[in-house]
């Protein structure tokens, strides 16, 4: 174990933190990459996992979705939203079943999973019974199967996550160039 | 497969020792021994520019990614679009300015060196040791240039050895051995290039 430190032991003070500017320009382009696709789809979370198999046989747990949250597009009904109640963290996949439109524009959406048997009014906040455009993520447009899995696993066990990324972090501070 | 036993025996100050077999590892502690030729054998003083502004472009890389991370968690997003949008551009133009400097301006000079005539009377001499190994190969290639004053013509020298005539069995890098080639070179370009 010593000689993974030899290489740290031997860098003076300029290579230590360009070591330290390596680490922090992965993390970073991680950072502006994601940042990135929030910008250029308009959705505050552009990638999300299916968390439930509310949505069977069309979406699977662990499945990678890519959304787009377009104004230009708007939402219609039979269309597959991802949205988040308010007050809770967890982004829900369902679909669009009823829609309500103003003249001005303001949308209400009442959404229901394809597997589950009644719609979702028993997911949204206490007293609200429609949606609107702001609790909206997203639209689905894109689907990976499977790869999702991983990041269920790692919140199911953020031991593995924590030492996976210490583990990184550690490789990259220490190994020179 | 550095012999591990013997590691704790070799702890003195000026003992390097490097896995024989990682090429990277050997390339650093050769470039090292030679920095330390050029300043603490022939005294001369070390220059940080070049390394200096590669640490900048990523410090300023790496700042405006903070500044991302810290303007969209202020104003969440729909709000921070026009700055994250102006951030990640930033980012990315800074990626490919720092690919350049790499690339063209720095092209493996590790080392940078000035000596000053201690006369006072002849302007200073710049030296630049610049490396390159290829993957996998074993030839290491040491090339030291000087340059006399602002406007002098640079003058270099070159040498290309296997890195096995610079380290024993045991990954222990032998400066004896790297010391009297790096000086042969000093010499060269000092006495030998003149303009005839």
């Amino acid at each position: 174990m010593d000689s993974l430190f030899d290489d740290l032991k031997r860098m003076n003070k300029r290579q230590f933190l360009y070591q330290v500017l390596s680490f922090g320009m992965i993390v970073s382009s991680a950072l502006m990459i994601w940042k990135g696709l929030m910008v250029v789809t308009g959705s505050e979370s552009p990638i999300v996992v299916v968390l439930s198999g509310s949505m069977e046989p069309a979406f699977h747990r662990g499945d990678l979705l890519f959304l787009t949250n377009y104004d230009q597009d708007p939402i219609r009904v039979g269309e597959i939203v991802v949205f988040k109640v308010e007050g809770r963290d967890i982004p829900i996949v369902h679909r669009v079943l009823k829609l309500h439109e103003r003249e001005n524009g303001t949308v209400k959406f009442l959404t229901k999973g394809d597997n589950n048997s009644v719609d979702d009014r028993g997911l949204y906040a206490p007293g609200q019974l429609w949606l609107t455009k702001k609790d909206i993520v997203g639209r689905a447009r894109g689907l990976l199967p499977y790869v999702g899995m991983v990041t269920i696993y790692m919140n199911e066990y953020p031991k593995v996550k924590y030492m996976l990324l210490a583990g990184l972090a550690g490789y990259v501070l220490i190994h020179r160039e | 497969m550095s012999s591990k036993g013997k590691d704790k025996d070799e702890k003195l100050d000026e003992k390097t020792q490097v896995n024989k077999w990682d090429g990277s590892a050997v390339k650093n502690a050769l470039d090292d021994a030679v920095r330390d030729v050029l300043v603490k054998k022939l005294n001369y003083m070390e220059n940080f520019r070049l390394v200096d502004g590669r640490l900048w472009i990523c410090s300023i890389a790496v700042g405006i990614a903070m500044l991302a991370l810290l303007w969209d968690f202020l104003y969440p997003f729909p709000v921070s679009r026009p700055i994250l949008l102006l951030c990640v551009s930033v980012y990315f133009v800074m990626m490919g300015i720092l690919t350049l400097y790499t690339s063209y301006l720095e092209k493996g000079i590790f080392a940078v060196a000035v000596q000053q005539d201690p006369a006072g009377i002849d302007p200073e001499v710049m030296w630049e040791a610049s490396s390159s190994m290829k993957r996998f190969d074993d030839i290491y290639s040491l090339t030291l240039v000087s340059k006399k004053g602002k406007n002098g013509s640079p003058k270099s020298a070159t040498f290309e050895k296997s890195v096995a005539n610079f380290f024993d069995t045991e990954g222990n890098l032998l400066q004896d051995l790297l010391e009297p080639e790096v000086l042969r070179l000093h010499s060269n370009i000092q006495s030998g290039k003149k303009e005839k």
